[in-house]
């Protein structure tokens, strides 16, 4: 099958320090791919430079979603060619409703498919059934986007976005980063219901706990700003038997 | 030209009228004395400089160019008035109409019924002469020119006495149209008796937007005890029409007064709130919002004046500015020796957008009393950049992930609007401004060129 | 509204009689520097006309150029009437009346120690400043100026080996003529204010330090300024330059003797701040603020500037105001250079009659400069305490950053505590953010305090202290622990 995702030699820095010095992946329909690493090692700015993030400046190397160049494209682009972001710290919006918010969305990607805007009624439809995938209440949907919500409140109002805008690619950066462990039942349950054999996902974690819920096909260990090891899930197992540690003398002695 | 030939040229032309003692009624003969009488040392003793106020908000300024003044007080046709109406859905006011300096009023209020009287300030029955005497002694400032120009130039006026709870708001719609440059001198003087709850709803039009215009208002306000106040202000008119708007307000014990400000567009607006509380348990709100473009210049200054205990009092301004908007806020509390327990606090927001756009501000506290809480807060800068990443991750367009967030960003001051009719209607108007839409009276679809919605 | 809790608070308020008794009584912290030094003093006759001003310059010896400089000054004052927009009430003052010019009497300029006058030693004895070298405190160079001479520079030799000029302006004029006609009034021009054009007229003397490239100051530079002699005005002058890569702290202490007649006291300081340099000035002013009737007390009517004229350049201001009956000083950072920083911290106490009427303007001309302000005012007695303040964003200063924040503490009911600022932003990349509060100490905390057996008056100095530290945290420690002293002092007893 066609490659979904593929990166090569990504390299990118935020105020003249070097942060990913060459980066190769490559991410086909169905699959689950899970990057591991230290505090520092690059993580967050590899899914931050994919989606667009201006603090980030791409120095090097391609990526490229269904074959079009991600790299040229506005953020909002890359959302409507089908890439997803859930953020490590999702943003506060004062002031914004939900339900505004993702309408905007929505008809936004319409819009650049050439398909007429959502009626009002079909969206609310849309977002009742879609809010079911992570059990959000419907009090949250009035509500300004994440403004006052909870640390799982938040993670399960970034499942619920990526139901409704149904990506082709997912990336969750740090997804189970203060949740506890219903929220993280929750929030992997929602994950797991939106795989279909055409989409990818791309799990970022510090933790294996995460990949008990969503089974990675292949994990990937960054560090230092590249992918050091690459292989199957017992590599997430190794690691967290291990530690951190044993990763960094492997690579020092190499 | 210098200050005083600019505010001499209209003292000047008012003197032969006063010779031939045209004015009708006892009470715009009243503002006519009192402003050639404090007038001239008034201008004496104007320094625009030590206004604070942005350089062309200030009165010299405004008051220089040479307008046409409506000296002999000639009746604008009744026709014009009836044609217009400011259209908010769903709203049921009381509707006034002030096309340029003439004033329409339906019949039905001048006979006190739903708690509320209105009068042309020329026709006030003997009964109440003594009361509108007495409100404007106490709104009165001798030292502020503009207001004293105001007086001089006045030809009528409106007198609103709320003396229940109406049920309809009223809604004093000033429409501007003209072949020549005019400058219209408009007053409303509000006066709420003891116990009273009123909404009044100011909108500013414009008809003729190629002529320039200098729309004199003041406004005389005056709380008894418990008596409670909304005003509401739209400007929504065009870059040739300009405003110096002066709201006096007097608040005696357990009055409340709510004020919502909004410049959609305009010319120059200049505004000046001062607030005096002078019994206690007063409280005050005052919210404004400001969405200026091209070369629009908003500038509001609020004097708010505590001396007595227990006073509440709120401030919430906004200002959104683009291309070469000039916005400026100065917003003082002074809360006097004996004003114990007063809680008072100012919040000042703007964004920057323009390139060449300028914001001054100035909020200010000034206290000679130790049990107080006061605070202010002035923030001058730019929409969120993560928030603004955040929407375009979720694919939203950045140019309407900035009108998204500068909505929000208004929409606390619009929702400090208590008449719900309004409220919603204010989000609609504000959205659509943001959306590029009008930017003057002339292209506006909504507001004075609309349906008739009322009756 | 929830008025019942407004009762409630009304209740709350009503402070215990003892409090109420302790906070007035304190009111009165003596002055432990107004005494007045026995030393006999050359001053010429009041009064202020160009002869006066030819009559200075010749006593210092000047040449023709710094006397035109004078010169075109006075002229310029002439024309000009004294700053009425303070919130201060000031007495008009005869210009007239003043002496311009008082000087220990000396033989020649003294060559060492056993030359000055012991009466001279004995007054900078008092005020803990330590001239005589073998006394000093560990690492710290002292300029003392009284009256309007500088009296005697300490550790001059040893900054001397590393090329760091400190010493008295009119030996500066003497030795490095070149460099201060360089540097002065580039700063605060001769035409900035009435005062300033009055002090460039009529300065006597004041300190000079030059920095010289890549040079970091390994002490604590400091001046001590006394006015000692009757019916004078002192206007010194201080002229800071530090050239790239340099750092320099320099402090500053004012003190005066106790009179019944109000004393002038002018200042000019310019600072010059290039490529990468950094500049420190703190100042403990505690001029004689005058009795608790509001008799006597200096005037100080200071202006103060920094240019931070080179890129990544930085200036920091700390003062703690507690002395003088009126202070109008507003030092201020003009950021020029690219990415430059300026700061400001100030805590300013007044009490009695005092009043004050300061804070700071900062100017972004440059991008990517930042400044920060942080003022704390504290009110006692019948006081008035004003911040004022300008931040100003130039059209072409990309980026800049602004963090304000005043805060005032109320101690009185019958005391003012007024905050006037104003930002002015030309650049849609600039982010300016003011706070304000104003708050009395509460009697939660006090109660608090008493319940854990902490007395009243302890209290109060303890939660004045606290408001305060994020300033005193940014003086130099041997200042901090005085500074600290001083805050006591004023306040004594002073708290309701």
């Amino acid at each position: 099958m066609d490659d979904l995702l593929k990166v090569s030699d990504l390299r990118a820095s935020i105020d003249g320090k070097e942060i990913l010095r060459g980066i190769n992946l490559t991410v086909k329909p169905g699959e689950v791919h899970a990057i591991m690493g230290p505090n520092g090692s690059g993580k967050s700015t590899f899914s931050g430079v994919l989606a667009g993030d201006p603090r980030f400046t791409v120095t090097g190397g391609t990526a490229t979603l269904g074959g079009v160049d991600l790299l040229g494209l506005s953020p909002e682009d890359r959302s409507h060619e089908g890439l997803f972001l859930s953020f490590q710290y999702p943003v506060e919006i004062p002031g914004v409703t939900m339900v505004n918010f993702m309408r905007a969305a929505v008809n936004a990607k319409r819009k650049y498919l050439g398909q007429d805007p959502m009626s009002a009624a079909e969206f609310l439809k849309m977002m009742r059934q879609k809010r079911a995938v992570v059990e959000l209440d419907n009090k949250l949907a009035s509500r300004s986007v994440n403004e006052g919500f909870s640390g799982g409140e938040k993670k399960r109002n970034e499942i619920f976005q990526m139901a409704v805008l149904e990506p082709r690619l997912s990336i969750l950066d740090e997804t189970d980063s203060g949740l506890d462990i219903d929220a993280l039942r929750i929030v992997a349950g929602g994950v797991n219901k939106l795989r279909t054999d055409r989409n990818a996902t791309i799990v970022i974690t510090h933790y294996q706990r995460l990949l008990d819920y969503i089974k990675p096909d292949f994990v990937h260990i960054l560090y230092k700003g590249r992918i050091v090891y690459s292989g199957g899930p017992e590599l997430a197992l190794e690691l967290e038997e291990k530690g951190y540690d044993w990763i960094k003398q492997q690579v020092e002695e190499q | 030209m210098s200050a005083a030939e600019a505010f001499g040229q209209y003292l000047e032309l008012c003197r032969a009228r006063r010779e031939r003692s045209s004015l009708r009624g006892e009470a715009v003969r009243m503002l006519n004395d009192e402003a050639f009488r404090a007038l001239p040392a008034a201008i004496e003793a104007y320094r625009g400089k030590s206004l604070d106020c942005l350089a062309s908000c200030r009165p010299d300024v405004l008051f220089a160019p040479d307008y046409g003044v409506n000296i002999d007080a000639l009746a604008m046709y009744a026709d014009v008035a009836a044609s217009f109406r400011c259209g908010i859905p769903q709203l049921q006011s009381n509707l006034v109409v002030v096309a340029n300096d003439c004033i329409h009023i339906p019949e039905h209020l001048a006979g006190g019924t739903d708690g509320i009287e209105v009068y042309r300030l020329s026709e006030i029955p003997a009964s109440l002469t003594d009361e509108v005497a007495d409100v404007l002694s106490r709104t009165a400032d001798s030292r502020n020119v503009a207001m004293l120009l105001n007086g001089l130039l006045l030809n009528d006026g409106i007198y609103v006495r709320i003396t229940g709870t109406p049920e309809r708001p009223l809604q004093i719609v000033n429409i501007f149209r003209s072949d020549m440059p005019m400058l219209t001198a408009r007053r409303i003087i509000v006066h709420g008796l003891s116990g009273c709850h009123g909404q009044v709803l100011l909108c500013d039009h414009s008809q003729s937007p190629e002529v320039n215009h200098l729309n004199s208002q003041v406004a005389d306000i005056v709380l008894e005890r418990d008596a409670h106040l909304e005003l509401y202000d739209i400007e929504e008119s065009c870059a040739s029409t300009h405003r110096v708007f002066n709201c006096n307000t007097v608040q005696e014990e357990a009055s409340s007064f709510n004020v919502n400000t909004n410049f959609l567009s305009g010319g120059t607006s200049s505004n000046t709130w001062h607030i005096d509380t002078v019994g206690p348990r007063t409280e005050t709100h005052l919210a404004g919002l400001a969405i200026a473009s091209q070369d629009q210049t908003v500038d509001n200054r609020v004097i708010l004046r505590h001396s007595s205990t227990y006073a509440l009092s709120r401030q919430l301004f906004k200002y959104a500015l683009y291309d070469n908007a000039h916005g400026g806020f100065g917003g003082r509390i002074i809360v006097e020796e004996g004003a114990e327990y007063t809680d008072a606090a100012q919040t000042d927001r703007n964004i920057i957008v323009g390139d060449t756009a300028h914001m001054e501000a100035s909020p200010q506290l000034e206290i000679y009393c130790d049990e107080v809480k006061c605070s202010h807060g002035a923030t001058t800068g730019q929409l969120d950049e993560r928030a603004l990443f955040y929407m375009q991750t979720r694919g939203i367009p950045l140019d309407t992930a900035r009108r998204m967030l500068t909505q929000a960003f208004m929409a606390d001051v619009v929702e400090q609007v208590r008449c719900e009719v309004l409220r919603q209607r204010l989000h609609i108007l504000v959205e659509k401004r943001l959306s590029g839409a009008p930017g003057s009276c002339e292209k506006c679809a909504g507001a004075c060129h609309g349906q008739t919605s009322n009756e | 509204m929830a008025q019942p809790d407004k009762a409630q608070c009304r209740a709350g308020g009503e402070q215990p009689d003892e409090n109420r008794a302790v906070i007035d009584g304190a009111t009165t912290g003596e002055y432990k520097y107004g005494f007045v030094s026995e030393i006999e003093t050359d001053i010429i006759p009041a009064g202020l006309n160009e002869d006066i001003i030819r009559l200075i310059s010749e006593k210092k010896g000047e040449p023709e150029w710094l006397l035109d400089f004078r010169l075109k000054a006075f002229r310029h004052w002439l024309t000009l009437e004294p700053p009425t927009w303070a919130h201060l009430t000031i007495p008009p003052i005869d210009f007239q009346a003043l002496s311009y010019y008082a000087a220990p009497k000396a033989k020649e300029g003294p060559k060492s120690l056993d030359e000055v006058d012991p009466a001279l030693l004995d007054t900078f004895n008092r005020l803990g400043i330590p001239l005589e070298e073998q006394k000093q405190l560990s690492g710290m160079a002292v300029d003392a100026v009284l009256d309007s001479v500088s009296v005697r520079t300490t550790h001059r030799e040893r900054l001397a080996e590393m090329g760091i000029i400190f010493c008295s302006f009119s030996e500066a004029v003497k030795e490095y003529p070149d460099l201060v006609r360089k540097y002065l009034g580039k700063v605060v021009s001769y035409r900035d204010n009435f005062y300033a054009a009055l002090n460039s007229a009529v300065f006597s003397d004041g300190s000079f330090v030059y920095i010289p490239k890549g040079v970091r100051c390994p002490m604590e530079l400091s001046t001590y300024f006394r006015i000692n002699a009757a019916g004078t005005g002192q206007f010194e002058r201080t002229l800071i330059v530090a050239d790239d890569d340099a750092y320099v702290s320099y402090l500053e202490g004012c003190t005066a003797p106790m009179r019944d007649e109000n004393q002038l006291h002018a200042a000019i300081v310019e600072i010059i701040v290039e490529d990468r340099a950094e500049v420190k000035y703190s100042t403990v002013q505690n001029w004689y603020a005058g009795d608790s009737q509001g008799r006597g007390g200096v005037y100080n009517f200071v202006t103060k500037r920094g240019l931070c004229r080179g890129d990544y350049s930085k200036l920091s201001w700390t003062q703690v105001e507690t002395g003088s009956a009126i202070t109008w000083k507003y030092p201020s950072c003009v950021l020029a250079g690219e990415g430059s920083t300026g700061e400001f911290y100030s805590v300013a106490v007044t009490n009695n009659l005092q009043q004050a009427d300061t804070g700071t303007k900062m100017v972004h001309i440059g991008s990517n400069t930042r400044s920060t302000i942080v003022s704390k005012g504290i009110s006692a007695g019948h006081s008035q305490n004003s911040y004022r303040g300008l931040v100003k964003v130039a059209k072409n200063a990309v980026n800049v950053r602004n963090y304000t924040q005043c805060d005032s503490l109320l101690l009185s009911s019958t005391c003012g505590a007024h905050t006037f600022p104003v930002m002015e932003i030309d650049n849609n990349t600039a982010v300016v953010e003011h706070e304000a509060t104003t708050s009395k100490i509460s009697e939660d905390q006090i109660f608090y305090c008493n319940q854990r057996g902490i007395p009243t008056e302890e209290a109060i100095a303890l939660i004045v202290n606290g408001y305060a530290k994020e300033v005193m945290n940014k003086l130099p420690m041997e200042f901090a622990v005085e500074a600290q002293k001083l805050l006591e002092i004023t306040l004594e007893g002073s708290v309701g």
